[in-house]
């Protein structure tokens, strides 16, 4: 560039440039100086920022595919697997009797993490916790069977009353999944029109009369509950 | 798009909070793949560019809250700088469009002043259409297709300089035409 941008007029047009990506590289260097130093200057690289995107507006979206959004979690996330694991593994500590569930978490991830290329189906685990409650319990989904695998940590039904599990999806009303029996583990298989947005899911389970919610929706407390997330 | 809910989420972000991240992507990751693919035009290039946005996005959303780009803008500056980067990545020495807002210092503007922005940014359009043609079509060519002065002046058949004269001329007329 020929010009000195000494005067205000100078310094927009190199702030548009900049914008529009047109600027030489030794103008881009010095522009991104002073864009990080100059409060006149970064508020007109703002001003053409802002008007400038409305050439996009013309854009429509466009759905990526779902692949993105796994290979992109994958890459900012690496450790999440591990330090959930890590969790579940602390989990084991303090429940011995857990033992056959690491197995199975054990068995699972192996099997996971074996599997060849890049189409590894999802794991999702939730903890299901409250504030109010001691009732902990654990659950994963098993990808390939479609079950949620539990594990009740602590806590129980109370005096007269059952346990039931609900699949609740965002801005839909809660789907039951069924009363939880007394023993510590059970399985329970996904509706298969919850399949599909299974990530999604929140779990909670509520308190309420024996055989169930007479109406189909939760009547008593929530106990606990958790959204799924990726192991 | 709620400005006010792509903002929180944001912020949730530049806190490391994956659901928010996990929501963001949802929210908008369609109005960036479609501006990757117009940029690109291939769409593996266009998911690359798209990916590569978002761990941008998740590196630098804390640096949002100063930058005073209203959260829309950045996030499509961020897709458009990373689509045109690749696609010029094939000449050697290129230097990065930068994206501003990464390293912004000043504080962000008042709502009055987003109101005024977002208003002229809307005759953004009609502006570049009454440009004479070519000055028109070089703005577009450098935003959307990451035309360099030299590219725009092979395209139109004339000097480098006379280029950059045309087009700076045409930045003026447009900044006229959109604060009238």
């Amino acid at each position: 560039m020929t010009q000195t941008p000494e005067t205000p007029h100078d310094d927009d047009l190199l702030a548009a440039e900049m914008v529009l990506g047109l600027s030489s590289d030794d103008d881009m260097i010095a522009a991104r100086r002073r864009v990080a130093t100059e409060r006149d200057f970064a508020d007109r690289v703002v001003f053409w920022q802002e008007r400038l995107t409305a050439m996009t507006d013309g854009i429509d979206p466009v759905s990526p595919p779902a692949r993105v959004k796994k290979k992109l979690m994958a890459q900012v996330f690496p450790k999440q697997r591990v330090s959930i694991l890590q969790r579940l593994w602390v989990w084991q500590g303090v429940a011995m009797a857990s033992l056959l569930f690491a197995g199975y978490l054990g068995v699972q991830l192996l099997e996971i993490n074996t599997r060849p290329g890049g189409d590894q189906p999802t794991v999702l685990a939730a903890q299901l916790v409250s504030d109010t409650s001691p009732l902990q319990v654990l659950a994963v989904v098993e990808p390939i069977k479609h079950e949620i695998a539990l594990r009740r940590v602590s806590g129980a039904a109370n005096e007269g009353r059952v346990l039931e599990l609900w699949a609740i999806l965002p801005d839909q009303a809660p789907v039951s999944l069924g009363v939880l029996p007394d023993s510590e583990t059970t399985r329970i298989l996904v509706p298969a029109e919850l399949r599909s947005q299974a990530a999604q899911i929140t779990l909670a389970i509520s308190d309420e009369p024996v055989g169930g919610s007479p109406t189909g929706a939760p009547t008593g407390d929530v106990l606990a509950a958790g959204a799924m997330s990726e192991l | 798009m709620d400005r006010q809910e792509i903002e929180n989420l944001i912020a949730r972000v530049a806190l490391k909070d994956r659901a928010a991240f996990d929501q963001l992507y949802d929210r908008v990751s369609a109005k960036l793949f479609g501006v990757c693919l117009r940029v690109l035009n291939k769409r593996a290039a266009a998911e690359d560019a798209m990916q590569d946005s978002f761990v941008k996005i998740w590196n630098n959303a804390d640096k949002y809250n100063a930058n005073g780009l209203s959260p829309m803008t950045w996030l499509i500056t961020i897709a458009r700088n990373t689509s045109i980067d690749r696609l010029r990545a094939r000449k050697k020495g290129h230097q990065d469009v930068n994206t501003p807002g990464f390293e912004l210092v000043s504080p962000g503007p008042t709502p009055e002043q987003y109101a005024v922005a977002s208003s002229e940014a809307s005759r953004l359009s009609g502006c570049l259409d009454t440009l004479e043609e070519d000055r028109g079509k070089a703005i577009r060519g450098a935003y959307l297709d990451g035309e360099t002065y030299s590219d725009l002046a092979e395209r139109f058949g004339v000097p480098l300089n006379t280029m950059r004269t045309w087009l700076r001329r045409g930045l003026i007329a447009l900044r006229e035409c959109m604060s009238q």
